[in-house]
């Protein structure tokens, strides 16, 4: 559960990913959503998220990235049961496999860069600083959160409850020990995080200066282009080639499971 | 008693938290352990209910090896009261919240109201039976989570930092509930980073430092050596520092003292030596 969280947590490395403007990796993170939703083939989508992969090693988060897999596991079994259920097996691989593409296109996206430089990228887009600020304070608190559900799992397996325990619908409501601790300490934190914020005249001005200043590099610039391209391939693939030419596409495009 | 034999702990491998771990804990004892932020002292705890399972070596509560329990199974004899107690309250109701504990380790229906009704009244919460548990005030939030452990009976306990954020009365309170939980039946374990309280509150003293055991003793011996103190990060008893002060007028003034009795001991016979 914990697991999942890990996708989110920022640690500062030197590499080429990180070194990244953030307008950059989002623009890329949003690319390769895009077209992980545009097609819905087990090949096409296997190389759309192999093609990210040589990114999750170039950012060296490949460990981080594979505990988030992880803690995908049981949404993604289950979309893989009902799928497979009621519709087949093959389609219920490639649901799972854009879950996949997506996560990794938004772990990527976290994992590299700080939220922080996201608000600051926000603001550069024109989104006004209240809007941006919420959500780099919703990115800043994920594992403090995630450490402190850890911590009143371990209060409440102390005074004896047992999430393993009952049937399904038991073991939902086992949860509420946990929930209910988690909602009240976060609504009782943002109350004190905006006392203290208004105590350091936080909206005072309007217009509000940055010490930092983002710029887009011959690096941006370069990867801007690539994933530009990629994206319009892709489109054009999608839409143009798929749908009036789709005697051209290989074989190996439309190749699915038997069942 | 609790038994602590060998054990290691990590939570990344190769990065050890815990290091040849040796203890002994004996009922009858109030134990303090102390050490600085980051030693490993919660880390420690949290092995004797099973919440962590050593990485090397074993811990046995009762002669069992917590190994092949769970915390729920050991929550009927070891009873956990966590720092914040915002991160246990969830009922809807005060008297819930006591019966949750009760419930989840199967005691009868009028087992748990008779001890709902006990452990309110044990806490001075008994007028707000009915409410919601956040309407409580921080003092009286961390009371209930203690009454919300304590019902259980359980024969061990370990309290959390239990004195952060209390005032002096609430810590007067607290000493008295030490000392009546201190009897042949029963073992406390206090993790505290407040000195004072310590010295009036536990009859042995531990000292964990960077993952391993570096004192184990009486909290005078131990809070009157600077030595100790400086690597677990303590200030000395501000007795022991007046102690220390003197001793550099008077030499023959005794540094290891924690206590007033002691202290009003010592200045006694400075004066009835100059005299």
């Amino acid at each position: 559960m914990a697991a999942i969280f890990e996708a989110f947590r920022f640690k500062q490395k030197a590499t080429f990913m990180h070194s990244l403007d953030p307008r950059t990796t989002f623009f890329m993170a949003v690319t390769f959503s895009i077209i992980g939703m545009l097609f819905l083939q087990i090949i096409p989508l296997l190389l759309v998220f192999l093609s990210m992969v040589p990114f999750i090693l170039f950012a060296r988060s490949t460990r981080q990235w594979f505990k988030s897999l992880q803690g995908l596991a049981i949404l993604a079994g289950f979309i893989l049961i009902i799928n497979s259920f009621f519709i087949s097996f093959s389609f219920a691989i490639s649901t799972v496999l854009r879950l996949i593409v997506l996560m990794t296109a938004f772990s990527l996206f976290f994992l590299t860069v700080h939220p922080d430089d996201f608000a600051l990228a926000l603001i550069k887009m024109h989104i006004p600083y209240e809007f941006a600020f919420a959500f780099s304070m919703a990115v800043r608190y994920v594992p403090t959160i995630a450490t402190e559900t850890e911590t009143i799992r371990d209060a409440q397996m102390s005074r004896g409850l047992e999430l393993e325990r009952g049937n399904i619908l038991q073991k939902v409501r086992n949860y509420i020990p946990i929930l209910i601790p988690i909602i009240v300490s976060s609504i009782r934190r943002a109350l004190q995080v905006a006392e203290s914020l208004e105590s350091r005249a936080f909206g005072s001005t309007a217009k509000r200066t940055s010490l930092y200043d983002l710029s887009l590099r011959k690096r941006d610039y370069a990867m801007l282009l690539v994933t530009t391209f990629a994206l319009i391939f892709a489109l054009f693939v999608a839409f143009v080639v798929r749908i009036q030419f789709p005697f051209l596409l290989p074989d190996w495009f439309f190749w699915s499971l038997p069942f | 008693m609790i038994l602590f034999k060998d054990v290691g702990f990590e939570y990344e491998p190769g990065q050890p938290v815990l290091q040849n771990i040796n203890l002994e804990l004996e009922p009858g004892q109030v134990v303090g352990l102390m050490g600085e932020n980051g030693a490993g002292k919660t880390t420690l705890v949290k092995h004797i209910n099973g919440l962590l399972k050593p990485t090397t070596g074993a811990v046995y509560v009762n002669n069992i090896d917590t190994r092949d329990t769970s915390t729920a199974q050991l929550a009927k004899t070891v009873g956990f009261v966590f720092q914040n107690a915002d991160h246990q309250l969830f009922a809807d109701t005060l008297q819930a919240e006591v019966a949750f504990g009760l419930r989840n380790l199967g005691f009868s229906k009028e087992e748990v109201d008779n001890r709902v009704a006990q452990y309110l009244e044990l806490f001075g919460l008994t007028r707000y039976g009915g409410q919601s548990p956040f309407l409580l005030s921080g003092g009286e939030r961390k009371r209930l989570a203690l009454a919300s452990v304590l019902c259980v009976e359980p024969k061990v306990l370990i309290l959390d930092e239990p004195t952060q954020a209390q005032d002096a009365l609430q810590k007067a309170k607290l000493l008295n509930f030490i000392d009546s939980f201190r009897d042949p039946e029963h073992i406390l374990l206090l993790v505290t980073h407040d000195v004072e309280f310590a010295i009036r509150a536990v009859d042995r003293l531990i000292i964990l430092s960077n993952g391993q055991l570096i004192a184990d003793g009486s909290p005078n011996q131990i809070l009157s050596t600077p030595r100790l103190l400086d690597r677990a990060r303590l200030l000395p008893p501000q007795l022991t520092q007046f102690a220390h002060q003197m001793a550099k007028q008077f030499p023959q003034f005794p540094t290891n003292v924690t206590t007033l009795d002691e202290t009003i001991e010592a200045v006694n016979q400075l004066l009835r030596g100059r005299r």
